[in-house]
């Protein structure tokens, strides 16, 4: 009854039906590589988990370099339940991660960036970029040794960005070197700045999804069956794929706790055989290929150039694809996505194993 | 659906095996009755997705079967019982 | 003065008036906040004055370390009794390095570079030696200083 006179109060107020019809209109084409379009809404999905897992987390942290390691040990230890959101928050930024990159290389192998959905792929790059950040930052927040020496390394490399590199290192690091107020602004990055950015990114993202609708591979175009109503049909399969993926992260927070290692003391020596996070294993290992000089000019800034020179061909990717744009086959562009896709996959496994 | 359940079964078997000793130091001093409850703990919610699950698959069987039909919605029009 | 003809509509004119004032209100504004967000830069100590007795009487072929600033400097005398004083921090990614007595080098654990002890990078990635400074003993004190910077010693 009360529900009843609810409903009515608000579709007095608003045509809630034409939603409806809206929701009932929205089809999903059904192919052969349809599977791909269940990576953006698993990363949703976990990016869901990471906000609220987060907002938990930063009721009891502390972003001060005195108080940062014991409260995250007090969080592991003494807090009921402390260390099964930690772990979730943990493991959560890990899967995230890992489903943005399924996500990119399905989509870039797919071609689905093509006309007219350049932006899509537009926001979708800035995602990962600020995705990457969110993870930096928040591993430095635990301020361990590890921690510690990788921030150091990782905004070093920063600054050997040609012309840029500089005021971007000590703009990341809020000095010269990493210190209290490297924490105090990765922590700001990581719970208010970069939380907005994404929000409004994604939100972009997601409405431009509804605008375009789904993408349909090109070779997909004429071998396509019955397409699908999102309502309940593609909507439901999405929910299932969330819950096994709630399955796979409590258990691995359970399992496989997140851990800490020793507090940092800018004076110690950097531990033994640091490794960056595992979606850093590939720039890390493009960094070792090329030797200290190269004609005189820092090999360094000469690794960090031809990365980001690779980086930047991938976002304009949409831009240079003409062919795939006018409906066309662009090989080059699929060997180009391969290349791509085997470079990370290779590069992060001989991290691994080095 | 029972491949994907012996699949979990298989999983929730295999994952502590996997688990090496010592990983977390601050990993909460448990002793073993606090790490039987907390597996079991584990258990119940895979059940609970499992079975969340089962249901949907469930549902969607139905909103096929309904859509083959050609009946894409309820009726808009039914009368309510009140 | 009227015209009687003009290429520019009052629209127009009003238009680019608007635009512009409006780029020029916020480009003041973004350049303050910029301002704001980008930290004022300290900088790396010139010297550093320390205890002249904790220093000059450690054994040989030993470290110890100072703080240079809010990273470590390593003050090294070797077994023939020479000392050398220099940044710890490796020139390659600014790792933290340690001294290793045995094979009388430093070593950067990151990404496995090593300098001998006279602060050469001698193998792996590290592009430059290790930065050293000067050692001036003045009375009770001992004053670490950056090449090539002139210390006032009677201020000190």
């Amino acid at each position: 009854m009360i529900c009843r006179r609810c409903r009515d109060w608000i579709t007095e107020r608003y045509d809630v039906d034409a939603l409806r019809r809206l929701l009932r209109t929205k089809y999903v084409p059904s192919h052969r590589y349809e599977i791909s379009y269940f990576t953006g809404g698993l990363t949703l999905f976990l990016f869901v988990v990471q906000f609220l897992t987060g907002m938990g987390l930063a009721l009891y942290y502390v972003p001060h370099s005195e108080h940062a390691y014991k409260s995250i040990v007090d969080i592991m230890t003494k807090l009921r339940m402390g260390w099964f959101f930690r772990s979730l928050h943990h493991w959560g930024a890990q899967l995230a991660i890992a489903s943005l990159f399924v996500h990119f290389f399905a989509n870039l192998l797919l071609k689905a960036y093509r006309k007219p959905r350049e932006l899509l792929w537009v926001t979708g790059f800035i995602m990962i970029t600020v995705l990457v950040f969110f993870g930096l930052s928040g591993y430095f927040l635990i301020w361990d040794e590890r921690a510690f020496t990788a921030i150091r390394v990782a905004t070093g490399g920063a600054g050997s960005l040609p012309l840029i590199g500089a005021p971007v290192k000590i703009f990341l690091r809020g000095g010269i070197d990493v210190t209290q107020e490297t924490l105090t602004r990765f922590y700001a990055f990581h719970v208010s700045v970069l939380p907005m950015i994404s929000l409004v990114i994604i939100g972009l993202h997601v409405l431009l999804v509804q605008v375009h609708g789904m993408s349909v591979p090109l070779s997909q175009k004429n071998r396509q069956k019955e397409a699908q109503p999102f309502f309940p049909n593609v909507f439901y399969k999405d929910l299932i794929v969330w819950l096994l993926c709630a399955g796979v992260l409590v258990t691995l927070a359970v399992v496989f706790p997140a851990a800490i290692g020793t507090k940092a003391d800018p004076m110690a020596p950097a531990p033994e055989n640091i490794k960056p996070e595992w979606y850093f294993l590939f720039l890390f290992q493009t960094l070792k290929l090329f030797p200290g000089e190269i004609a005189g000019l820092n090999g360094e800034m000469i690794a960090v150039t031809v990365i980001s020179l690779g980086v930047l061909f991938a976002f304009l990717m949409p831009f240079f694809d003409r062919r795939s744009s006018a409906g066309r086959p662009s090989p080059v562009f699929t060997y180009a996505a391969v290349f791509y896709l085997v470079y990370f996959v290779v590069m992060t496994v001989i991290g691994f194993l080095n | 659906m029972m491949c994907i359940f012996s699949a979990a079964c298989i999983l929730l078997l295999a994952l502590p095996l996997l688990c090496p000793a010592g990983q977390a130091p601050f990993e909460p001093a448990l002793s073993p009755y606090d790490r039987h409850i907390l597996y079991q703990a584990l258990v119940l919610f895979w059940i609970g997705i499992i079975g969340l699950i089962v249901i949907i698959v469930m549902k969607l069987k139905e909103a096929k079967r309904t859509q083959g039909m050609g009946v894409h919605q309820d009726e808009e029009n039914a009368p309510f019982l009140d | 003065m009227k015209l009687d003809y003009s290429l520019i509509s009052r629209r127009a004119f009003l238009n680019t008036l608007f635009g512009g004032w409006l780029i020029a209100v916020l480009s003041g504004g973004i350049y303050a906040f910029l301002k704001f967000i980008f930290p004022t830069v300290g900088k790396e100590p010139d010297f550093v004055v320390l205890n002249r007795a904790d220093f000059l009487d450690i054994p040989g072929n030993t470290v110890k370390t100072f703080a240079w600033g809010g990273k470590p400097g390593f003050f090294l005398k070797r077994t023939d009794g020479t000392m050398l004083a220099l940044k710890g921090v490796c020139t390659h990614m600014e790792c933290n390095i340690s001294y290793m007595p045995d094979a009388k080098k430093f070593y950067c654990a990151c990404h496995k570079g090593w300098f001998d002890d006279n602060g050469r990078n001698i193998e792996g990635p590290p592009p430059r030696p290790l930065e050293s400074f000067d050692i001036i003993t003045a009375g009770e004190k001992l004053v670490i200083a950056k090449k090539g910077v002139k210390v006032d010693l009677p201020k000190v």
